[in-house]
């Protein structure tokens, strides 16, 4: 569960399985923020040959979960999981293939059975390409 | 560039186009180890990805050659998330469009487990560039 971590990436708890998949790379991984990267490829597409929507909203989903599990830490949440129960996205600008995408989450305000947050995807430009609002639950399996 | 209506992406991630047809696509996907989060349960990227590929097809096929000429693009989603999955549930995505202007569509999305229960629902708005109609 380690793949999504090359040389130089930071250490941190097992990312998804899916964010490995589409190939997303973490480089920062605290309860402040956690940032994936992610250079485009020709299977990050949709049929026009720009980015798909869904490789940004996986990033956001991916990058929210983890600064919310970083926030709670990791044993809290091995007795409560939490999981995405509503998200939102705005696509302000395209990205490419070739070009790197760097999506940042964070959390503003973390309850007893709810979490919220947002996301940020930049091109490696600096240009705003995409912004989410994300509402987790957490699962409370002792009550 | 892809099978008719698949965007490369949602083929990658193992997604099949089951019906489409003008304002309408349903998706589907067989949930596998590699589509998980750290707990185990379907990543949620997965239903956002397959709910933006079905209504950016229905749009598609609603709107024909126009769709080559000036492509369409997502500008706005969201989606409740209302049950899990697990690996080895086959789940359907069905994308309907709901309203389509000269420059602006509208679009709705249902995700469901096999046996009908309701996963996620969504919204899609999408920009048409250069409409003229």
């Amino acid at each position: 569960m380690s793949a999504g971590r090359g040389p130089g990436a930071i250490e941190g708890p097992p990312s998804s399985p899916f964010t490995e998949l589409i190939g997303g790379r973490f480089e920062e991984w605290s309860e402040d923020c956690v940032r994936i990267s992610l250079v485009l490829e020709p299977h990050h597409t949709n049929p026009s040959g720009v980015m798909h929507g869904g490789v940004i909203t996986s990033l956001m989903d991916e990058a929210l979960g983890q600064v919310i599990a970083a926030a709670r830490g990791l044993e809290t949440m091995q007795v409560a999981p939490h999981s995405t129960v509503e998200m939102n996205a705005s696509f302000l600008a395209a990205a490419r293939p070739g070009d790197r995408v760097v999506v940042e989450g964070r959390v503003l305000r973390l309850g007893k059975s709810i979490a919220f947050g947002e996301a940020e995807a930049r091109r490696g430009d600096g240009e705003l390409i995409a912004k989410g609002r994300l509402t987790f639950a957490i699962h409370d399996r002792s009550g | 560039m892809a099978e008719r209506g698949v965007a490369p992406f949602t083929a990658f991630i193992g997604a099949e186009m089951e019906e489409l047809r003008e304002g309408y696509a349903r998706l589907s996907l067989v949930l596998q180890e590699r589509h998980t989060s750290p707990n185990g349960a379907m990543h949620g990227g997965v239903i956002m990805t397959l709910m933006d590929s079905a209504l950016g097809a229905s749009l598609g096929a609603l709107r024909g050659q126009e769709a080559r000429r000036n492509p369409h693009a997502t500008v706005e989603m969201n989606a409740g998330f209302l049950a899990g999955a697990r690996v080895g549930d086959r789940i359907v995505v069905e994308g309907r469009v709901i309203h389509m202007g000269k420059s602006i569509a509208f679009g709705e999305a249902e995700a469901r487990h096999n046996d009908g229960d309701l996963i996620a629902k969504g919204r899609l708005t999408f920009a048409i560039r250069g409409g003229s109609r």
